[in-house]
Order: structure tokens, then sequence, then C-alpha cells
């Protein structure tokens, strides 16, 4: 489309005024790339959506990928900055991932457990070391009726959707309804201590629960590997761009079971390795323009709308046209294929295909 | 009060009238009435009307002159001075020359004709989820807002200060509201927000006056009342989800509110809830004086995959089967657009608006049938579309003149993981992980579901809220930051402006001293283009 004079001046300005005075957080720790993390996530949301999250490096180039799903412009140098700082800064502590009341707590340090920004703001802060010991309290005392995970069953009550301990702070609620004597045929007998540890356990229990808790991958191998290999060399087409001893080779070694699942479906999505490093996207997703009675021009896509274009050439060197009927703008996308089997392979297919890969140690 | 059984017809006959409504006091109060009839000098309710139709009936800037519009003003919310960033999620409202916005906790008045901060509200919050606020409601001398702390506050209209607050929801049950609160006679309608816990929403009426509650209506049944029987047990029901998150339509009258209820919890992990899950995921008519329900539809039952049906219900008179019908539609989040008779809740129009596969066909009351293949499963299953839906909060808008239902929509799959197989889940018990997106602007004929054009953006990303108008022009945000301006009739884009971060709520248009504005809010900064 052709633009006014007008139009282009006001773009311009607006570009101008629109650049002044985004202010920087002080909402997230020190660490290397903190601005570029404040920078592009908090256009749309704040800082505090993940800063309660614990994961593994693979886990936060998972979201990252996400949010750029959801429209994030993140370049690939701040993809590998971005998902070094949250790795860094939110690591996957040994605690996460493991669920149930008798396994042993590590001291890892921990932010508070009630995270995100859901609930109030003076929720309990949780000590990591009494909750530790408010496990001991709860499995000795509790968990015949409350169950392993606190959820209830049919002769206690869920404790974590309880609203009594929702409102509890250090055992302010917990406290004087066990001193009534509870259960009532054999009343149990806690020190001041002991509740205000179940008390950190209980809430470490809830915001596990909360969507911002761990969320550990479970086993997604379940497919045939024949079937795989069989996919993989016919219906599939893989073997007609993909080769297990050639660009795959070894794919197994290099990404743990669900990362390649998410390669396989997914891309275009970025996505990290075992070893911690992040697939370069750089130059996927190209474009030729061919200006009226010009040489065309090639390279990878900067910006594309449909009012302007612009690429970066193999050299570095930048081009930025307004879109024209008279401008050819042809883009080449290489996960076309990969597109298409997206409305075609059915889910038996994608574990089957992964299992198979998952042999290429 | 008052009933104008002609209303909807009043609304079309705006263009007659437009010279004829009375100019008040700049900052003036508003007459409830006149949002029976509101004029087009304001938009004085979250969809500008009780429709939820976002169309205007101004065609001062049209689809011949657009390209002549131009910045009057920039606005850009100051700087609190504690570090965060903040987001006009909201849409704004306009009376009697001023502009009420929003972001959590805060108000602020501005001049329409010179952008200049009149007052600045702020609530010292106890917590809560700050993601957005949708902004106020407007009756006579008061304005209306939730805060993150789950409170109702009502301000002065005058001045900004505080009259009255009421909590209207327990923080530490994570909940937390952000819904734009629709006055409608002598009711504050408020909604309640949060996903994080396992808890039942409700949909609330205060009284303008004391914010004393009048009537509760709650989203899932208690055991032995009607839709219980769609839940296993009575603990399912207690803790079954269906928050209301965005502000209800009305139709004067009927008398009846309309609203969408959000995703049943446990959100992914659905092993402990078996059922439809009633009344979430629904399309909802209650009686607006007792909160008593009259009708549901619900879009997707026994959803598992996030899809909060709370998208606007939109209400508009048409031609179905040969006969004019009150209808009522929704571009739902799970990929599917409806239309049903909003008197008595039948189906006219099932389809699907972007391409699904969650689905096995439409069951005898037009409802889609869920593939129970398609429900997350440990090893991930390939779901269409992801967990933000064919189309997220974001409002559409119906055009009368074109007939045409309008989108901003994605086709998009995700892979749905469970990440907790024990045996009473609990939160969410699952994520989708992955995406393939594509951003597309649908126009609908919304007496078949057909699509009429597509208009598909360049890249993926979300998209914002839309705009019609009776200048043959749709505004919609695309995914590269740009407002756009559509031919209405053939999706032809028209003029766009950069505006460096993208919007979130929807443009809206009001006539002032004769010109008509557009207004839009992105990031932290809220844009006035006029046509001069």
């Amino acid at each position: 489309m052709r633009l006014t004079r007008l139009s282009i001046l006001l773009t311009a300005s607006l570009v101008s005024l629109a650049a002044l005075g985004q202010a920087p957080s002080t909402q997230l720790p020190e660490g290397a790339h903190r601005e570029t993390v404040q920078r592009a996530c908090s256009g749309c949301h704040s800082v505090q959506m993940f800063t309660g999250r614990r994961m593994t490096g693979p886990q936060w180039g998972t979201t990252v990928t996400s949010m750029i799903g959801r429209g994030a412009k993140i370049t690939d140098d701040e993809f590998d900055q971005i998902v070094g700082y949250l790795a860094t800064t939110f690591p996957l502590n040994s605690k996460a991932g493991t669920d149930t009341a008798t396994t042993k707590q590590a001291k890892a340090p921990r932010k508070p457990s009630l995270i995100d920004q859901a609930g109030s703001n003076d929720k309990q802060v949780i000590d990591e070391d009494a909750a530790a010991r408010g496990r001991t309290v709860y499995i000795a005392q509790c968990i015949t009726c409350h169950g392993t995970h606190a959820r209830g069953g049919s002769r206690g009550a869920d404790l974590l959707r309880s609203v009594l301990v929702l409102h509890d702070r250090y055992g302010s609620t917990i406290g004087p309804y066990l001193a009534q004597g509870h259960p009532k045929a054999k009343p149990v007998e806690l020190t001041k201590e002991q509740v205000v540890d179940l008390s950190h356990f209980l809430h470490q229990q809830i915001g596990d629960t909360l969507r911002t808790g761990p969320r550990p991958m479970l086993n997604i191998l379940v497919g045939d590997s024949k079937a795989g290999k069989l996919y993989f060399e016919g219906a599939g087409g893989c073997a007609r761009c993909h080769s297990v001893t050639g660009d795959l080779a070894h794919i197994a070694s290099k990404y743990d079971p669900t990362t390649l699942q998410q390669k396989v479906v997914f891309p275009e999505n970025r996505a990290i390795t075992k070893q911690g490093t992040a697939s370069r996207q750089h130059g996927a997703l190209t474009v030729t323009v061919t200006p009226p009675s010009e040489a065309p021009v090639s390279g990878e896509i900067s910006n594309i709308d449909d009012f302007n274009v612009s690429l970066r050439d193999p050299s570095g060197r930048y081009f930025s046209f307004t879109r024209s009927p008279d401008l050819k703008v042809e883009k080449h996308n290489p996960y076309a294929a990969h597109e298409t089997l997206l409305d075609t392979y059915t889910d038996k297919d994608i574990h089957d295909v992964v299992s198979y890969l998952e042999t290429l140690q | 009060m008052k009933f104008f059984p002609t209303f909807f017809l009043g609304l079309l006959t705006f263009a007659s009238m437009r010279a004829a409504y009375p100019q008040q006091p700049t900052g003036a109060g508003l007459d409830p009435a006149v949002l029976l009839h509101p004029t087009p000098n304001s938009w004085p309710t979250y969809n500008g009307d009780y429709s939820g139709r976002r169309f205007s009936t101004l065609s001062k800037i049209n689809d011949k002159n657009v390209k002549s519009l131009s910045l009057a003003w920039l606005y850009q919310l100051p700087n609190m001075g504690d570090g965060m960033v903040r987001r006009l999620a909201g849409t704004p409202v306009v009376v009697n020359g001023v502009i009420y916005i929003t972001v959590p906790d805060h108000v602020w008045a501005i001049d329409a004709r010179t952008s200049r901060p009149l007052w600045h509200y702020e609530w010292a919050s106890k917590g809560g989820i700050h993601l957005g606020n949708r902004g106020v409601g407007v009756s006579g001398n008061s304005l209306y807002f939730e805060t993150p702390d789950c409170n109702l506050v009502a301000l002065n209209l005058a001045d900004g200060t505080k009259r009255w607050s009421k909590s209207i929801c327990d923080l530490d049950q994570m909940y937390y509201a952000s819904v734009a609160p629709l006055v409608i006679k002598n009711h504050v309608i408020t909604g309640v927000s949060g996903d994080d816990l396992d808890r039942p929403g409700f949909l609330e009426a205060h009284d303008p006056e004391t914010g004393v509650l009048q009537w509760r209506w709650s989203v899932v049944p208690k055991p032995g009342e009607p839709g219980s029987e769609t839940w296993p047990n009575a603990d399912a029901m207690a803790h079954g989800g269906g928050m209301t998150w965005i502000s209800p339509t009305y139709d004067p009258e009927l008398n009846l509110l309309y609203v969408g209820t959000g995703n049943p919890q446990p959100v992914i992990a659905g092993s402990g809830r078996d059922g439809a899950n009633l009344y979430t995921e629904s399309i909802v008519a209650l009686h607006a004086d007792s909160g008593k329900m009259a009708w549901y539809f619900q879009p997707s039952p026994h959803d598992t995959h996030d899809w909060d049906a709370v998208q606007t219900p939109v209400l508009f008179d048409g031609e179905m089967e040969g006969k004019p019908r009150k209808l009522l539609a929704q571009a739902s989040r799970n990929g599917w657009f409806f239309v049903l008779d909003r008197e008595t809740g039948k189906n006219y129009v099932s389809s699907e608006f972007v391409k699904t596969n969650w689905t096995k066909g439409v069951d005898a009351k037009g409802q889609p049938i869920p593939n129970t293949a398609k429900e997350p499963q440990i090893a991930g299953v390939l779901v269409a579309p992801d967990a933000s839906g064919g189309v997220n909060w974001a409002p559409s808008t119906f055009s009368p003149p074109t007939g045409l239902f309008y989108i901003n929509a994605t086709q998009s799959y995700s892979m749905f993981y469970i990440t907790d197989d024990s045996d009473k889940p609990e939160g969410w018990g699952g994520h989708e992980s992955g995406h393939f997106s594509q951003a597309m602007l649908q126009a609908l004929d919304y007496r078949t579901g057909k699509i009429k054009w597509s208009h598909k953006w360049e890249t993926q990303g979300g998209g914002s809220g839309l705009l019609s108008t009776a200048g043959n022009l749709v505004f919609a945000g695309d995914p590269n930051n740009n407002l756009v301006a559509l031919d209405a009739t053939t999706g032809k884009p028209l003029w766009h402006a950069n505006l460096s971060t993208a919007m979130a709520n929807g443009p809206i248009t009001y006539e002032l001293d004769g010109h008509q504005y557009l207004l839009v809010g992105a990031g932290d900064k809220l844009f006035s283009f006029v046509m001069n």
C-alpha cells in the first residue's frame, strides 16, 4: 500500500514520541542482561508474572518461545540473554519436581512460596527449614487422614483448599483450630513451634499447587519407535529433508525427550539443548524483495507487516521498504512442510517419531 | 426507571439525532437513563453501549478520508516512581468531554480536548494480580472500578475522591478483580478473576449508592441444583472455577444480562471433574433484578484447555429462518462462532472461525462435543487452537450495515501436557507448550458463520480488540504494533499508524465539538486521533 506523506510523517513522529521514558524496573534481581528481560517482557505483563517460577534452562527456553508465539519481539541474541538470565536467576532447584510428602526436603533458598502476585501482600513467607520440620509433623500427625499431598481423603479434609488454612498466617488460624481438639476422637497435641512449622509446610504445598509452582515433565516416551521409523521414512515424509545419519545424528544426546518432541512439532520455536545452548533460528525465515526495475535483495526478515518490510542480507546490510503493489515481496518459510504436518499427523505419529528419534543417542 | 422498548431501533437512528444531543458541562455526571441511549459524544460503558457491538454510528471518519486522520494528542501515563511499566488494558470511558482510564489500582480523568489530567486516584493495594484492569463504570456522579485486591471502589466523578469501597472476593483464596463494572438500572454488576487455586466463580449486583450486595449468581451449582448432575461430587463443584472475567451485556427490553463464564478448575487436569461442568464455559442469561438464570448455552463442555468462554456476548437484531429475531453472537476462545436467540438461548449458528481439531461435531443444542482424545495427556497431545485460543478476551465487533461479525483471530496449535498424574490433581495439573500460530482478521456473515473475508496478518502474535463504524471501517491492532483501518466490506487495509507498543483492548470513537475522534491505548500511552 502506498502511504501519504502525512501518514509517514505521523508514524515517524509517533515513534519518537513513544520512545520517551519507559522507567527501568527495580523488581528483578541483579544479573547479566536483566535490562533485556525487563524490556522484552514488561511490555505486556509485570515481571512478577514469572519471578516466582523455578525451571530448567530448556523449560525457560520453551516459556520464552511461547511468549514469542504470543507476539514478544525477541532477537536470537536477546533470546539467549533472556533464557540465560532466567535459568541463572530462577533455576529449578532439587526440591521442585518432587511433590510427595515423603521426599527429603532440599535446603535451596527459595522465594515466598505463595508466589507470583496471586494472593495477599502479607501472605506467609515460607521458611524452608520450618517447612521441612513441618513435613515431619505432618507425616507423624496428619497424613493418615489428610493424605500424602494434604489434598484430603475419605477421612479428612483437603488442607490445600481449606479456607481456614488459606487465611492462616504462621499458625494464626491453624493453632486455635487444633487447640479446640482435633480430631475429636484423639486430639493431636502440638507445641507452638510445631504449629508454625506445620503452617509453613501447608503454605509451601499450596504455593506448589499454583500455576507458577514447579511443573515436572513426566515420561513422554510412549510411542512405538519401529512405527516411528516407518513414519519417518514413509508417510511423514521426514526423510525427504532429514537424515538420521546426517543432520539428526545423535539428536537424542542433544535434546531431552520433551524438547525433542517440541523440535519435531514446532521447529520454528527455539529450544535449549541438554548442554544449555539455544538452537539458532538466525536466518530461518527469509524474504526476497524486488523493487520495480531494480535488482532483488534477499535476507533474514527484520520486520514485515502490511505496510513495510525490512531485512538484513547475508553481508549484514539492512534494507527497509514501504510496501506498494509494484514492490514484489516473496517470503520463504523452511518450516512449511512441518506446518502442513500439523493438519495431518496424529498424536500417535508424533509419539512414535519422537520415540524413534530418541534411539539416536 | 423508565424502559425504552425501541432501544435497539433507537441506536440505529443516531445518525439523525447527532446534532440534537445536549451539551453538558465538561466533567458533568451521567444520567443513568442515557445509558439506554448513549449519544455519539460519549462512550459511557466498557463496550460503548449495552449491546457489546462496539459499533459506532459516526461516519465523519470513513473509508474515503481515513488517510487524513491525524494525531490530536498523545498522553503518557505518569511514572509512579515504583519501577513498574504500566499497560492500558481497559477500554476508556468518555462522558461529557472527559476520558476515564485505568491501570490496576489507578484511575485518571483526562480532558478529552487537551489530554490534561484532571484528577488521579490511587488505591493502596493489599495484593492480588496486577496484570490488567478493564476500565470503569459510570452512573450519576459516581465512577466504579475494581482493584486487584478484590474491592469494588466508588469515586466521585467530579474530583476522584473516594465515596466507598466494598470487598467483593477473598485475596487469600487467590481471587482478584479486574472487570469493568457495568451499571444497569440501580445495579452495579461486578465479576471476579483468578485462575490459580480451585475456587468457584460468581457474578454480583451491588447498590450504586452504598455498594451493598443485591444478588449473587454462582457459576457452579450446589448439590441438588440444576447443573449439579454435570459434576461428579460436591467437592469438585465447590472448587469448579468459572471466573467472570469480562463485563456482561444487557438487553433492557428483556431485562436480561448476558455473561460468558471462564474455564472450569482444575484447569488442565480434568480427571477429578468428569461431566460437562456447568455453568463454566457458558453463555448465560440472567434476570437483571434477581440474578436468576433464564437460559444457558455451553460453548466448551468439560473444557481442559483454558478456553474461557468469556468473550463478550454481542447483541443485535437480525433475520434467522425468515423471521426477525433478537440475536446474541459470540466468537469463543475455543475457535467457534455461535449465534443464539437471546430470548430463549436457541442455537442458530455454530461454526469454526479458525481451524480446530478438538470436537466431534455438535450436539442437538448446537454445543460442540469435545473429542476426549484431545484432552491433555502426559506424553502430549496436539490441539488447535492453543490455550490463548482462536480469540482471547479482547473484544470483537459487529457492524449492522455490513452484517459482518469481525474477529481478530489466531489460527494456532500447541501441545497440551498433564504434569500432575496423582489421583487428585489441583490448580492446573498440566500446561501447554510450543506454538504455531497465524494471526488473521476474520469477517463472518452472522446468518451462516461463513467467512466473508479474511485478512492474514504477516506475522504471528496477539490480536487487539476491534471497533467498527458506519464509515465502513474496522479498526484493529496487528501483531506489529500497527493500528490499522480496514475497509469493513472488503478487508482492504486503508490506513495505519505504528504505536510502538501493542494495543490490548479495542479502540473507541466519539464526537466532540463537531469532530470525530479515535482513541486507542497502547502500552502506557493513550493516542487520540482526529479528523479535522
